[in-house]
């Protein structure tokens, strides 16, 4: 994976978390060890699919607390009217927005095409499997770790 | 006057977003309907007077560019603008948009002032009407502000 990808992904989805979610990702250039990425929070899961002359597939990975935040900072809610499903949606939505606007700068002529986004809440994370795939990137935010695979 | 507006994404939180967006830009809403996709959203315009859509394009059932093909070619819906609010970000794509008739589309992620804009650039070419921001929009608490 060519510097110049990641870079754009990494600035990519720092803008939409940003604009949309009031929420700062710090990319991480070197993952830390395993025993460094070990977390105690559950985590979301939202994948999307784009098809067409490129194809891929971007999973993001967020632990509740962060996605508790960017959906209250999306919704202007109070903490205790944010339903799990809530999370899910807005997991969604920033999923499709991210890879969206990622794919209005690889592909400038439109000819792939976003499948609808899917989300989970997941019974087991490991930070440090996630780290082993070869198309993971890491951001760092005051609510825990994001984590993007591109595959 | 007050406009009807309809907004059609599949996200339950878009919408509510959205509508909040509407809210905070002050542009007089008489009521508020939301649909999940293009074909709940074309059931609304069948029942209800819609002044305006503000519609996703990627949705399951009925996507958007559906949708803006049903409204066009129906006589009594080609009135009604429609402004696409969608993460599609590529030109190819917007110029079929045009093409087919939307009034205007906002890219995913926007600023509220983008939606306010556009809302009001064509409420206002579409009604010949000077749309009038209340001074106070009532439906707006100070929490909302901070969006």
């Amino acid at each position: 994976m060519d510097g110049q990808f990641r870079s754009l992904i990494f600035q990519t989805f720092g803008e939409v978390f940003e604009t949309m979610f009031f929420t700062f990702l710090e990319p991480v250039d070197e993952v830390p060890g395993p025993e460094a990425l070990v977390c105690d929070d559950t985590y979301i899961r939202a994948d999307i699919v784009y098809q067409g002359p490129q194809s891929g597939r971007f999973t993001i990975y967020l632990p509740k607390r962060l996605a508790r935040n960017v959906t209250m900072n999306f919704l202007g809610a109070d903490e205790a009217d944010i339903s799990d499903e809530q999370m899910l949606d807005t997991a969604k939505e920033a999923t499709n927005m991210a890879v969206g606007s990622l794919l209005g700068k690889i592909d400038p002529a439109g000819e792939s095409k976003l499948n609808i986004p899917e989300a989970t809440i997941l019974d087991q994370f490991s930070g440090a499997e996630i780290a082993s795939e070869p198309g993971a990137f890491l951001f760092d935010t005051d609510f825990g770790r994001l984590w993007v695979v591109f595959s | 006057m007050a406009f009807n507006i309809l907004v059609a994404d599949d996200s339950a939180t878009m919408r509510a977003v959205i509508k909040k967006t509407v809210e905070m830009a002050g542009v007089p809403v008489g009521s508020f309907f939301e649909a999940a996709h293009g074909k709940e959203a074309l059931e609304i315009l069948e029942n209800d007077w819609i002044d305006v859509i503000l519609s996703d394009i990627n949705m399951p059932v009925m996507g958007g560019m559906e949708l803006l093909r049903e409204v066009a070619g129906n006589d009594d819906f080609r009135r009604i603008p429609l402004i696409f609010i969608t993460t599609e970000s590529s030109e190819a794509r917007m110029d079929e948009a045009r093409r087919l008739g939307a009034a205007g589309y906002v890219r995913k992620p926007f600023q509220p002032e983008s939606i306010k804009k556009i809302l009001y650039e064509v409420l206002e070419k579409a009604y010949q009407h000077k749309v009038e921001a209340p001074s106070q929009p009532a439906a707006v608490s100070e929490d909302d502000m901070d969006f």
